[in-house]
């Protein structure tokens, strides 16, 4: 494992830094050497055209796809190529771009599943020593029930999630993240396809974890305007590389970012990157 | 009315080991999603390994029924011998029943638990389940070796109750009735497969047992006992999909609701009434 380098260098405390990321598909070059870093606490927001290479970045970061090379560095720890679940253990929750519920199970139950590092997760705990998780599957009920009715969905905690409407999924989709008490959470564009008073719900949802549970939010994000009023930093990428970082005012006036949404990227990056 | 009664002990030593088999796959498909279609190599691996354990005393025959004879032998005279080897077969009964509900009590306990609900969460989706921390390779792992162990318990009781395992009688269509039990009864529900066994493996694998035979074709009769489980199969799907008894709702016990932890975001009314 290598120690994390030319990571510590830019003075702030950074949650997660990528360094020259580097990913393929046969002749597809999805990342070409990504590298940016993502602050504690903050909402950083990553858009670019389509086929910059965000979702296989998310993938990446979250330990869903292996780089071909490059370093992935989470709290301090290089987690890249860790398989999923360990990055996730390591308080690193990841969600699709489209609601992957667990259908057949109910709201409640989705919930249930997410905290991690269960007792009664263990075969051996659950055939012999029963009384050791029983009141912790108490404690995560009493935790799941608040965090429903802090996302509106305590009254359909008994429903099965596939009954559940379109931006319902969403809330729900958070709030199982939230479940899992994340130091980080990749967002895979939350706000598609759904309306404009969710698209404000959610975002509030949003803006209140990170102030309440100081959660980061690295957000994949298409809807500029709702990146503009949350996002604290924005990162644009490009084919499959980092284009320019900065607040949302400092990248309006940066001809290299609005040539590629106008252009799709095809533009020297590092002429003007 | 001895043949009778012979003949329903024997029905109910196959329902007993059919459930327990239909156990064993649903540990596997109804509650993880794994899709094992081998069910019947385990079974036969269980029995193998009951049969090598049973030569030890250059005995033939099973384990049990060499205690039994030993006891008997030792200590009864014949024509009380002659009644303890009829009760004989109401024990493997007795002790088939004992080990299925042994097999009932830990499959509904796995289902129940923290850990039962992580299987169905891999069932459900793989990769969300290992985005959020599961070791999905570890639990798919556990799940089918605990289905394993099930199916290998039915395998010991199968060569304990017939005394006598041919590898080419077990073979895919073995399996495919242990499916059938499953899919019919309900998947993810060990009623489910109590139902289904009850059904396609006692029902309609007996029933079809009286048929006449064919001289001309011998194996008529069995080509005909698949189709129509096979039939049953269709109808299930198309008409009950969830199975006859379908995989239950979860309940929790309700925790009271403390009334400031409600959504602190105001709702709008066009979000409140469903978007």
């Amino acid at each position: 494992m290598r120690q994390p380098t030319a990571v510590e260098s830019r003075g702030v405390d950074e949650i997660l830094a990528v360094h020259e990321l580097r990913r393929s598909f046969g002749g597809v070059r999805a990342l070409t050497g990504c590298s940016f870093g993502v602050e504690r606490g903050s909402i950083t927001a990553l858009i670019g055209p389509n086929g910059a290479g965000k979702t296989t970045l998310a993938n990446v970061v979250a330990g869903a796809s292996r780089p071909q090379s490059g370093q992935v560095v989470f709290d301090g720890r290089d987690v890249t190529g860790r398989p999923s679940h360990e990055v996730a253990l390591g308080g690193l929750i990841r969600t699709f771009q489209i609601s992957r519920e667990y259908p057949a199970m109910t709201v409640l139950e989705n919930l249930m599943v997410s905290p991690q590092r269960q007792a009664g997760e263990k075969l051996s705990t659950v055939l012999f020593h029963p009384r050791r998780f029983r009141s912790e599957e108490r404690r995560h009920l009493e935790r799941a029930v608040e965090v429903l009715a802090e996302f509106g969905l305590y009254e359909k905690r008994n429903d099965y999630a596939r009954n559940l409407s379109g931006g319902q999924k969403r809330l729900l989709e958070l709030a199982r993240a939230v479940m899992a008490d994340p130091k980080m959470l990749v967002i895979d564009e939350p706000m598609a396809g759904i309306n404009p008073a969710l698209i404000e719900r959610l975002a509030d949802h949003i803006i209140r974890l990170r102030d309440a549970r100081g959660t980061t939010f690295l957000m994949v994000e298409h809807n500029l305007d709702v990146v503009e009023r949350m996002c604290d930093k924005v990162v644009v990428m490009a084919v499959g590389q980092t284009l320019a970082t900065g607040t949302m005012a400092e990248l309006r006036g940066n001809a290299a970012v609005v040539s590629a949404y106008l252009t799709g990227g095809v533009v020297d990056v590092r002429a003007q990157g | 009315m001895g043949i009778i009664l012979g003949y329903i002990s024997t029905l109910g030593v196959y329902f007993c080991i059919y459930n327990i088999f239909a156990f064993g796959l649903n540990i596997q498909f109804g509650y993880t999603g794994i899709l094992d279609f081998t069910v019947i190599t385990f079974m036969a691996m269980g029995g193998y390994m009951a049969g090598v354990a049973s030569l030890g005393p250059e005995q033939p025959g099973s384990g049990i029924y060499y205690v039994l004879g030993l006891i008997a032998s030792r200590r009864l005279r014949s024509d009380y011998l002659a009644i303890v080897t009829l009760a004989a077969g109401s024990i493997v009964l007795g002790l088939c029943g004992v080990i299925m509900a042994i097999c009932w009590l830990v499959a509904n306990r796995i289902y129940r638990s923290t850990f039962g609900r992580t299987m169905r969460a891999i069932r459900e989706d793989l990769d969300v389940a290992e985005a959020y921390g599961k070791h999905t390779f570890r639990v798919r792992m556990t799940a089918m070796v605990t289905g394993c162990i099930f199916v290998g318990i039915g395998g010991v009781l199968t060569i304990w109750f017939i005394t006598a395992l041919a590898p080419a009688g077990w073979g895919t269509s073995e399996t495919f009735v242990v499916w059938a039990a499953l899919i019919v009864g309900g998947c993810g529900n060990n009623l489910g497969a109590v139902v289904g066994s009850f059904l396609v493996a006692v029902l309609f694998n007996e029933a079809t047992r009286f048929l006449p035979a064919i001289p001309a074709f011998p194996s008529l009769v069995s080509e005909i006992r698949n189709m129509c489980i096979g039939g049953l199969v269709i109808l299930t799907l198309w008409f009950r999909p969830q199975g006859v008894v379908g995989e239950r709702k979860a309940r929790f016990f309700e925790v009271p609701l403390r009334t400031e932890s409600r959504e602190q975001v105001r709702v709008p009314a066009v979000v409140a009434s469903g978007s």
